[in-house]
């Protein structure tokens, strides 16, 4: 009955706006069986809006929808489950004070019921079933997904909407918080999904990853439909094109080959923590940027976390400007010129309900100083202005409150928190998730020009050819150690580097 | 290729429905203080019509202001604590508690001065010790505030006995126009300065609004919850002093409840109990004045005061609800 080709979704002309923000301009789209759907466009082009709506987290202004030829408007993303439509959504779609099997049958506990209590028993084996199902076995749905990390919770959300064997399933921009194990289950299930005749939308900013899994690819630029390209048509810098609306010039990485300086700014002297690092050491000089990789759980979080005073260090201290300083606490870290970007943007890097200037002013409180302690508001205005207009932020004022914007938005406002920080030592883990490669480009350069100034800076990332791109000198990491040390002045050799991390 | 990039993309100017108005209008910068500040206005120009005239007259107003004068410097004291996301309703007690001392050093030295100052410490010292049962042992201020409460009113109940404890009324009389108003203006003022004008207020909204974020942006939280409790203990023991000077007396049940009053207060100023980004350091004060123009308002207008008890426990209920941030149980855009 469901033959291949067959349109599943349908949108009509939709709008949606918020207030005066226009998210979606009369959007239509055709979702065909057997596909992977790539949507692409730049950050706030309405990618999230139009998907959301389809499953049923939020309503359109306007337009209407058909789903297997009936009228389709769900109000929850529920009731959009139930009937075959799922989503991985680009923030954290678990909730974190209940267990991973509740989170997985979210909504849906009257399976098992018995009597007026909940099974446990049986919602756990299910839930681990849903879990085995995709590939991952060392989860405990028993155990409360706090637990866990962005990562694992992200897997069990796959699981979550897997469980529910989905005519549809949307993934946005998903990949970015997941390792290559993690990347390797999404893209299996996906041609799994669109070889069953079901359909799949996938939504990400890396060009060649979406190029590469995408069967035929929507642009979307501000709002509009630019176009629909079959595979056969891909070509990257065409791509772009539509995306952007211009050609971009330029280079996207670093092209010199300038070394750095000899002072050594941090140095972590034999750091153990908790959990990862058994005496760990480092040095980080001026001018320097050093790349650190690995796969996720090679212990380079924690590095991170470790270098800024987030962790319990056991045993080593972090020292900077050579033993004046040591980091004891983020506080200590902060007062003496460092910095740092952490991969859990939402829950870590933002204040979601404080507007975008409060949060990129947080940084400028000692700078923005008028007379005596009190602040200026000239000031104070001018150091959020600053960074909303050098990164673009796509928002209607520095009042409206973050949770507003898109992810890539948000993402800028961490970055540009931190770059008017101007700190001398920036850990950037993951900078820049979720941002589209216009941004990205422009992140790189800005990145590049802190480096010039004689700033050091740490880039952590799971993606190599943006280490090999930006770094210095890269580390490549594995179980908590080292296992390759590589120079820009010999330069990069991707194979190399990947035999390091496995 | 070109056309459609170069194409000019025409754009519906949208439809506003309400919502999206009233959205736009709360996102504005003076929202907070503009919007009560005009209920307030518009609730006493409507009592002025149905009293025929008799609401904004200078005796009604200065008996409004001398009446939310106490709920109103402890609201403005609450406020650094409530932005952070925590709840101490045992002010009320610490303020009778400061008074009461305040009261027994004046028996014992008949110096008003020494009264005073000993009300003001005490009722600072009384809240530095909810802050550190807070901070030091990790208890959330909510149950330290629950166990603070019962211990402090039992406290003022053994100390002062059936009869009020009194003071000279002649000397409150002396102090009671001037140096109420020049107190309570220099709290105010300082109180808007340092929340609204340094890195004080900022950082509290921030703690209350994500901690962990705080945190990783250098902000030390228990320093910046003690620097709340320290602004608040002032305000507490302005309080005691104000509350000593209005009867020349305190009783048993002084303070009582008054911790709720001063809930009311801030969240009809509107401002969320729960602290975070959108708090400030006048609603509180605001919703004080409201509540006595409400009161005031309909007494006036003979309508009795229990009905308008009960009346304000609905109101209350009512703003707590609607300021409470509905999280969904549902992923939706505003999880994080
Ligand atoms: N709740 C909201 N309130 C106001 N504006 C919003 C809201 N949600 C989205 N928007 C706006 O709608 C536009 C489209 O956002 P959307 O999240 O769909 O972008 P996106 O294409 O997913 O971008 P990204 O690649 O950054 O995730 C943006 O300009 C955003 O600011
Ligand atoms: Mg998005």
């Amino acid at each position: 009955m469901s033959a291949k080709g067959e349109v599943l979704v349908e949108v009509r002309d939709m709008c949606k706006n918020f207030g005066v923000t226009v998210a979606l301009n009369h959007v239509s789209m055709l979702i065909k069986r057997g596909e992977v759907r790539g949507l692409i466009g730049e950050n706030g082009s309405g990618k999230s809006t139009v998907t959301t709506i389809i499953a049923g987290i939020q309503q359109a202004s306007s337009g209407d929808m058909i789903y297997r030829g009936k009228p389709w408007k769900p109000q929850t993303s529920l009731e959009a489950a139930r009937e075959g439509i799922g989503i991985i959504v680009q923030e954290m779609g678990t909730i974190p004070s209940i267990t991973v099997a509740e989170n997985i049958f979210l909504g849906d506990y009257s399976r098992f019921l018995n009597g007026p209590l909940i099974n446990r028993r049986k919602m756990n084996a299910e839930a681990a079933a849903a879990l085995e199902k995709i590939g991952v076995t060392d989860i405990d749905p028993s155990d409360i997904t706090a637990k866990y990390n962005m990562e694992q919770r992200k897997l069990i959300e796959i699981a979550k909407v897997m469980a529910h064997d989905p005519e549809m399933f949307i993934v946005d921009e998903t990949t970015t918080a997941l390792s290559e194990k993690g990347r390797e289950i999404l893209y299996h299930l996906m041609h799994q999904a669109a070889a069953d005749n079901k359909a799949v939308v996938f939504i990400s900013h890396d060009l060649e990853e979406i190029m590469e899994h995408s069967d035929t690819l929507t642009v979307l630029r501000d709002g509009n439909i630019i176009d629909n390209i079959d595979k056969k048509d891909f070509e990257p810098n065409m791509i772009k094109q539509k995306m952007i609306g211009r050609e971009i010039t330029g280079n996207y990485y670093r092209v010199d080959t300038d070394g750095y300086g000899d002072e050594v700014v941090l140095k972590a002297d034999c750091i153990t923590t908790m959990q990862d690092l058994l005496c760990f050491n480092l040095e980080l000089h001026k001018g320097e940027i050093l790349g650190i990789g690995g796969l996720s759980e090679c212990g380079m979080h924690t590095l991170g976390r470790a270098l800024y005073g987030l962790e319990d260090i056991v045993d080593g201290k972090v020292e900077l400007y050579g033993g004046k300083v040591t980091v004891t606490t983020p506080e200590s870290a902060f007062k003496n010129g460092m910095g740092y970007v952490s991969k859990n943007r939402d829950t870590e890097s933002l204040v979601m309900n404080a507007p975008i200037g409060a949060n990129i002013s947080s940084t400028g409180y000692k700078k923005n100083r008028g007379w005596g302690i009190f602040i200026s508001d000239k000031k104070e205005r001018r150091y959020e202005q600053l960074q909303v207009d050098s990164l673009a932020i796509k928002c209607t004022n520095v009042f409206q409150p973050v949770r507003a914007l898109s992810g890539g938005n948000k993402q800028k406002v961490v970055f540009g928190k931190w770059l008017a920080a101007d700190s001398d030592i920036l850990i950037l883990d993951c900078p820049t998730r979720g941002v589209d490669i216009g941004v990205k480009a422009s992140m790189y350069q800005l990145i590049y020009d802190m480096k010039k100034k004689g700033k050091s800076i740490i880039l952590i990332s799971e993606e190599l050819p943006e280490l090999c791109g930006m770094s210095d000198r890269l580390l490549i990491m594995k179980d908590g150690e080292v296992t390759g040390e590589f120079f820009r002045s010999d330069g990069f050799d991707n194979n190399q580097l990947i035999d390091c991390m496995i | 290729m070109e056309q459609i990039s170069q194409q000019a993309i025409v754009k519906d100017i949208p439809r506003l429905g309400l919502m999206d108005r009233i959205d736009i209008m709360k996102n504005k910068r003076g929202f907070p203080l503009v919007f009560p500040l005009s209920m307030l206005a518009l609730l006493a120009v409507i009592f002025h019509i149905l009293t025929g005239g008799e609401f904004l007259t200078l005796n009604v107003l200065k008996g409004v202001f001398n009446q939310s004068l106490i709920v109103g410097t402890m609201a403005i004291a609450v406020s650094f604590i409530y932005t952070t996301g925590n709840i101490d309703f045992s002010v009320g007690n610490v303020m009778g508690l400061a008074a009461v001392f305040g009261v027994m050093a004046y028996q014992v030295t008949e110096n008003m001065a020494i009264m005073i100052l000993v009300t003001f410490l005490s009722g600072m010292a009384l809240m530095m010790c909810n802050c550190a049962l807070g901070v030091i042992f990790h208890i959330k201020s909510a149950r330290v505030a629950v166990v603070a409460m019962s211990v402090y009113s039992a406290f003022t109940v053994f100390l002062v006995g059936a009869e009020p404890l009194k003071v000279d009324y002649k000397i409150c009389k002396v102090l009671e126009g001037n140096f109420r108003y020049i107190a309570f203006i220099l709290y105010f003022a300082g109180c808007i300065l340092m929340y609204h004008k340094t890195a004080i207020g900022r950082k509290l909204r921030f703690i209350g609004g994500n901690a962990v974020c705080a945190k990783q942006t250098g902000i030390n939280e228990n320093e910046s919850i003690v620097t709340a409790f320290i602004f608040a203990g002032i305000g507490v023991g302005l309080a005691g002093v104000l509350q000593i000077l209005r009867t020349g007396s305190i009783a048993q049940g002084v303070g009582t409840g008054m911790g709720m009053d001063v809930m009311l207060a801030t969240v009809l100023g509107g401002m969320s109990i729960f602290g975070g980004a959108k708090s400030n350091a006048y609603a509180g004060f605001i919703g004080a004045v409201t509540v006595t123009v409400l009161n005031r308002g309909l007494l006036m207008l003979g309508v009795s005061s229990t009905l308008i008890q009960g009346a304000r426990a609905i109101i209350f209920l009512l703003l707590v609800f609607m300021n409470s941030e509905r999280q969904s149980t549902l992923p939706s855009r505003q999880q994080f």
